[in-house]
């Protein structure tokens, strides 16, 4: 636990960057410091591993208050994870992961063990660790930067913009990877970010700040998307809030049917029962996997056929190209046990039919979710019992 | 390319006190010990002002000031003022010539290490000077190295002068030629400390092979 | 330094100025002609590298040679194209000098122009000179003028050595005093020296300021 307890800082030229904060971070989680630039954010990190001192106030850690632990002690038991990654150029990519374990008097070999056991855990090559860092991509490096964070296992992560200076997809799969080792780690992560939608992603707790360096809510995200405290945190939580709240809601709660069509339209299940797509036909269920049925002429096929959030479980193209001349109809799916209302909602706006197919974990069709089902999803959770 | 036969060719040249190569070796013996005190002079002081930015202007403003000090000027007033006998007569000037290049460069060097890394190397617990040896001055080595480069071949071509006032080294065979109108003599010890001086740059290409970090001289090369 | 023979003997400076004054100006030629001449070959030689990659190794590393070559070696190679204390003898070495530290300079200057600046140029429509002019060594100019310090202020400091081959400005001060064993000459010609090159130096950073609003001086060396 880190609580920061009526903590101030002002710079020397007056300008007050973080003013009178007061919060709690609560262990084994992630808490997200969000808020445009000015916001204090940084400056709120950067005390918590003293590399700033407050002004007033103070920062305790596991109840200890840290003015009292030598900065570069406390700092070694604190990972540090910044956006530059600020990888030590002259030294190898394991040395470099190895850093605070040599600090902290490791055995070289016993360093250099762990060194490459961190990077397999953050997804990278160990044919990696002899290189150099300028011979690696930005999201290798802070793959790196992450790894390097971990060498010590410390309990406390601390991570400022980490993931912004990379593209979108690198991104995307740097936060995931994120998650799953925090899922596996349970680190006390403070994160700071000015994207409130990684902020979304990544946090239990989002602590929106403002410009001025004052707090402006703590919740975890539902909440936050819910019932934001004023204009100025709407307004940072941008569009679609409601929509984004749905990824909150777990799809489980849907009614499905279990037949393999609706009126007017069918589901086409290959061998496997894994769906292909949706036909338009005489509300008959189709026998078979439907491929010995000829295309009709001027079939439409409106947009590519995906199947919503579950990427695991693409169509394989050929198969793709065989629905299509099959004449069948783009669909989307959602397995009730992982995914989310938003992604079931999603799944039924793919398909021309309205519905939404349900699957198992394998991605074999379960069921369908009508429209009437999810009206009936949505309403619960929009209701005012929710909350 | 007679006079070069001449004065290599004359068995006389090679041998005795005032051989080619006692004369070398006196070359190279001020010019190391000038350049040993200026690299603990300069270095110091660099890394110190790098790493604090405290003193920097007043300290980088000296040393430019210092590259005006007039070689030549020094040696005489210091060798009239407290006779020859010694070699540190020609010892300061060269120490004075050799100075600001390191200094300047061991400043610039550190001073230029991005930020990131700084902020990082104290955010995983190093200590100050931990910061400084073990991630500064690694990073900064290429502008040292160059620093000292550009100092140690500006020793070896104005240690010659030290032979006006009757100082040894390479410089006597030109002072010495040019006074007895001997040529070859004045152009073989010419050709001389621009061999040395090229030995020198030899010397310091190899020098930062062995001890620059590939991941510091690759990014150079990268960029 | 006996008590009989003062450091300074303030009377011969005021009987030999008219002198003092001469050789002033004469260093003054021998120092700035070099650096002047340095840099309008720089320029396009520099330019040229900077352009043709493939120029930049060769030359850097021909200056480099250029430059572990001793002044005296090469004023004394020089005696017998160019003559015994003339005035050439020193400005065709130390314009070598100057090229050594002036090309390097330029093409680190032209390197240090964010590429995203000389593409929006472009983009914009500049021609190749007009951008060169308007866009690239606007920007070069700090960069350029900080080696002009540096091929400046040795080229006022090496003048002097010319007193050896019998013409070096305020360096035949150094040679009077050594052969009369009298120091005020030899003070009075390291004092004008630092001067001067203190002087010329400063006004390099006025000029600096004046060419470069834009950036005010943070970098110091």
């Amino acid at each position: 636990m880190i609580t920061f307890e009526g903590v101030t800082k002002r710079f020397g030229d007056g300008t007050v960057a973080v003013d009178n904060l007061n919060l709690q971070v609560p262990t084994g989680a992630v808490t997200v410091f969000v808020g445009p630039s000015g916001c204090g954010k940084t400056t709120s990190l950067r005390m918590i591993n003293r590399m700033i001192d407050p002004t007033e106030g103070r920062i305790l850690l596991d109840g200890e208050d840290i003015r009292k632990i030598d900065p570069p002690a406390l700092r070694r038991g604190i990972g540090y994870v910044i956006q530059a990654a600020g990888l030590f150029p002259h030294r190898k990519i394991v040395d470099n992961v190895a850093t605070v374990p040599y600090l902290l008097g490791w055995d070289k070999k016993k360093a250099r063990a762990r060194a490459m056991e961190l990077m397999e855990r953050v997804g990278l090559d160990t044919k990696l660790a002899e290189r150099y860092p300028f011979q690696l991509s930005g999201g290798q490096q802070q793959r790196v930067g992450v790894a390097r964070a971990l060498a010590a296992d410390p309990p406390v992560l601390l991570m400022d913009e980490p993931f912004s200076a990379v593209d979108p997809v690198v991104r995307t799969s740097l936060q995931d990877e994120l998650l799953r080792l925090q899922a596996e780690l349970q680190k006390t992560i403070v994160f700071v970010t000015h994207d409130i939608d990684e902020a979304i992603k990544l946090g239990d707790t989002v602590a929106v700040m403002r410009v001025g360096g004052r707090l402006a809510q703590i919740d975890d995200p539902p909440t936050l998307l819910a019932e934001p405290a004023d204009d100025f945190v709407e307004g940072f939580l941008g569009k679609d809030r409601g929509i984004r709240r749905l990824s909150f809601v777990p799809a489980g709660g849907l009614a499905v049917r279990s037949e393999q069509g609706i009126p007017g339209w069918s589901v086409v299940l290959d061998d496997d029962r894994r769906p292909l797509g949706w036909r338009a036909e005489g509300g008959r269920p189709s026998e078979g996997n439907g491929y010995d049925s000829p295309a009709k002429e001027g079939d439409p096929l409106e947009g590519p056929v995906l199947n919503g959030t579950r990427p695991e479980r693409p169509p394989a193209g050929e198969a793709r190209t065989r629905a299509a001349a099959a004449g069948l109809q783009p669909f989307g799916t959602v397995d009730l046990n992982k995914d989310s209302l938003r992604a079931a909602l999603d799944a039924a706006l793919l398909a021309p039919s309205g519905c939404a197919i349900a699957v198992d974990g394998e991605g074999r069709f379960t069921g369908i979710v009508t429209r009437e089902a999810l009206d009936a999803a949505l309403a619960r959770a929009t209701g005012p019992a929710d909350g | 390319m007679n006079w070069l036969f001449d004065f290599f060719g004359d068995a006389a040249n090679w041998s005795g006190s005032g051989g080619i190569p006692v004369r070398v070796l006196e070359h190279v013996e001020f010019s190391v010990i000038a350049l040993l005190f200026a690299m603990l002079i300069a270095i110091p002081l660099g890394l110190l002002i790098g790493h604090t930015g405290r003193g920097a202007v007043v300290v980088v403003v000296a040393a430019n000031a210092a590259r005006a000090l007039p070689t030549l000027g020094l040696v005489v007033l210091i060798v009239l003022l407290v006779g020859v006998g010694t070699t540190w007569p020609v010892l300061v000037p060269l120490v004075a010539l050799a100075v600001p290049p390191i200094l300047v460069n061991t400043y610039e060097g550190i001073r230029g290490v991005d930020d990131d890394l700084r902020d990082a190397a104290y955010g995983m617990g190093l200590r100050g000077r931990q910061v400084l040896l073990r991630v500064l001055v690694p990073v900064a080595l290429p502008l040292i190295l160059l620093g000292l480069r550009i100092a140690a071949i500006q020793v070896v071509a104005t240690a010659t002068v030290a032979a006006y006032v009757g100082l040894g080294g390479l410089g006597r065979f030109i002072i010495d030629g040019l006074a007895t109108k001997d040529f070859p003599s004045t152009i073989g010890g010419a050709v001389l400390v621009a061999a040395l001086a090229l030995v020198v740059q030899l010397g310091f290409a190899l020098l930062q092979r062995l001890v620059v970090s590939p991941g510091v001289s690759g990014r150079a090369q990268a960029r | 330094m006996g008590d009989a023979e003062p450091l300074v003997r303030w009377d011969w400076i005021g009987r030999n100025w008219p002198d003092i004054q001469g050789l002033l100006v004469d260093h003054v030629i021998m120092a700035i002609l070099p650096v002047l001449l340095g840099l309008l070959v720089a320029l396009p030689l520099g330019l040229a590298s900077a352009r043709w990659r493939v120029l930049y190794q060769p030359t850097v590393s021909l200056m480099n040679v250029v430059y572990s070559l001793p002044s005296l070696a090469v004023f004394i190679v020089l005696i017998p194209l160019t003559g015994l204390a003339n005035r050439a003898t020193v400005i065709i070495p130390l314009t070598f000098y100057s090229l050594a530290v002036l090309i390097p300079a330029v093409v680190d200057g032209l390197g240090s122009v964010p590429a995203h600046v000389s593409q929006s140029a472009v983009a914009m429509g500049f021609g190749p000179m007009r951008r060169l002019i308007q866009v690239d060594l606007p920007i070069a100019v700090p960069v350029v003028l900080a080696g002009l310090r540096v091929a400046t202020v040795s080229s006022i400091s090496l003048v002097s050595v010319g007193a050896l081959i019998g013409r070096g400005g305020l360096g035949y001060l150094f040679i009077d005093g050594w052969q009369r064993q009298f120091s005020t000459p030899i003070l009075v010609g390291i004092v004008l020296v630092v001067v001067l090159a203190v002087l010329a130096d400063g006004l390099l950073v006025l000029a600096q300021r004046l060419l470069t609003p834009w950036a005010r001086a943070r970098r110091t060396a």
